[in-house]
């Protein structure tokens, strides 16, 4: 593919946009490449968009672009202190979907008051690597299924690895889980990532809720960590999850950054300049 | 250092994390910029921390800035 957008100047910026792939836009003025546009699906099917673009101009022009060859609704994401991109895409037409802290979360047990956490009398703990898979698949779908009913699985920490279709679990050995006799009961599952281990997800079935089986497995997840050298972790939790920022900022997380999901859930009938519909 | 299609790329090391999702990059050849992350690396949500090593992309209007475009794996 490789369809000219636009010609159109764009105040001091002559930009030319053209879509050369499927999911790839590039904006060139004269012989030069000034900017560049990406789309790319979510494991969960939503399409998220991003621009890099030396000036505004030139990035309004490429949204107009993209935005007049997608479907919507589509998604970006940018950082809540990046008032510069934020104000790009709010130009486009997105709006603000939802809003993560990020959390650095200590893992030493003197800092975050763990140290004599266990869990409940009737339930262990499994560590990563060592949970069986089937029963940890099976735990997954059902909290997964138990969330999507609830609040939605889109409140939960982006997911954005791709995976096997039809597959919601990417690597077992990343799980640590609660058991209670042979059945499963909550998961934690930490990126190792060496700079900066992330807790990618932590869950518990709905009813096994308020018997500190959340807690206990931070507790064994953020001790693992602490045993192996690593001094903090990080975590992004939905700032409507009251629950799992209680869970953080009693622990002594310090909140440290934001990102925001933006959404444009209308096309507009002309591709430049977004106004809002009448309703 | 390469000629990328968006401009001159050259990696650096990440000194400082600065306020407005900024990033302090000290070059190769021993210049600092000043750089934002690249939309792909927000949009997939690749945390920037000091030390990383990094590949920038300088921007063709002012050499003192860049993009990142590229985290290695520490």
């Amino acid at each position: 593919m490789n369809f000219v957008h636009s010609t159109s100047g764009t105040g001091n910026h002559e930009a030319v946009v053209t879509r050369v792939s499927d999911l790839q836009w590039q904006a060139v003025e004269g012989d030069r490449a000034v900017g560049r546009g990406d789309a790319s699906r979510r494991p969960d099917g939503r399409l998220f968009l991003s621009i890099d673009a030396w000036h505004g101009a030139v990035f309004d022009r490429i949204a107009d672009a993209m935005l007049a060859d997608l479907p919507t609704p589509l998604y970006t994401v940018v950082d809540e202190a990046d008032h510069d991109s934020r104000s790009a895409w709010e130009r486009a037409g997105f709006t603000t979907a939802r809003r993560e802290w990020g959390y650095l979360v200590p893992t030493d047990p003197q800092g975050t008051g763990l140290g004599s956490v266990r869990p409940p009398s009737d339930l262990t703990i499994v560590p990563a690597g060592e949970a069986e898979e089937g029963p940890l698949r099976a735990l997954d779908s059902m909290i997964r299924d138990e969330v999507e009913a609830a609040v939605g699985w889109q409140t939960m920490p982006a997911e954005v690895l791709p995976r096997p279709a039809g597959s919601t679990l990417l690597d077992p050995s990343k799980y640590a889980v609660a058991r209670h006799c042979d059945q499963y009961v909550g998961l934690v599952r930490v990126a190792p990532l060496t700079r900066q281990p992330r807790i990618g997800l932590i869950a518990v079935r709905t009813e096994w809720h308020r018997r500190g089986i959340a807690r206990a497995m931070l507790a064994h997840a953020l001790g693992s960590l602490h045993r192996s050298g690593t001094a903090s972790a990080w975590a992004e939790v939905n700032e409507s999850n009251a629950a799992a920022t209680a869970l953080f900022e009693g622990i002594g997380a310090r909140r440290v950054g934001s990102t925001l999901e933006l959404v444009r859930r209308w096309r507009s009938a002309t591709p430049h300049r977004a106004t809002e519909p009448s309703t | 250092m390469t000629k990328a299609a968006g401009g001159v790329e050259v990696e650096g090391i990440v000194i400082e994390c600065l306020r407005n999702a900024t990033f302090k990059v000290e070059l190769q050849n021993g210049h600092t910029v000043l750089a934002h992350i690249s939309g792909k690396i927000r949009k997939n949500y690749i945390k920037i921390l000091p030390y990383d090593r990094v590949l920038v992309e300088l921007s063709p209007y002012d050499l003192t800035r860049g993009r990142i475009r590229y985290r290695y794996r520490a």
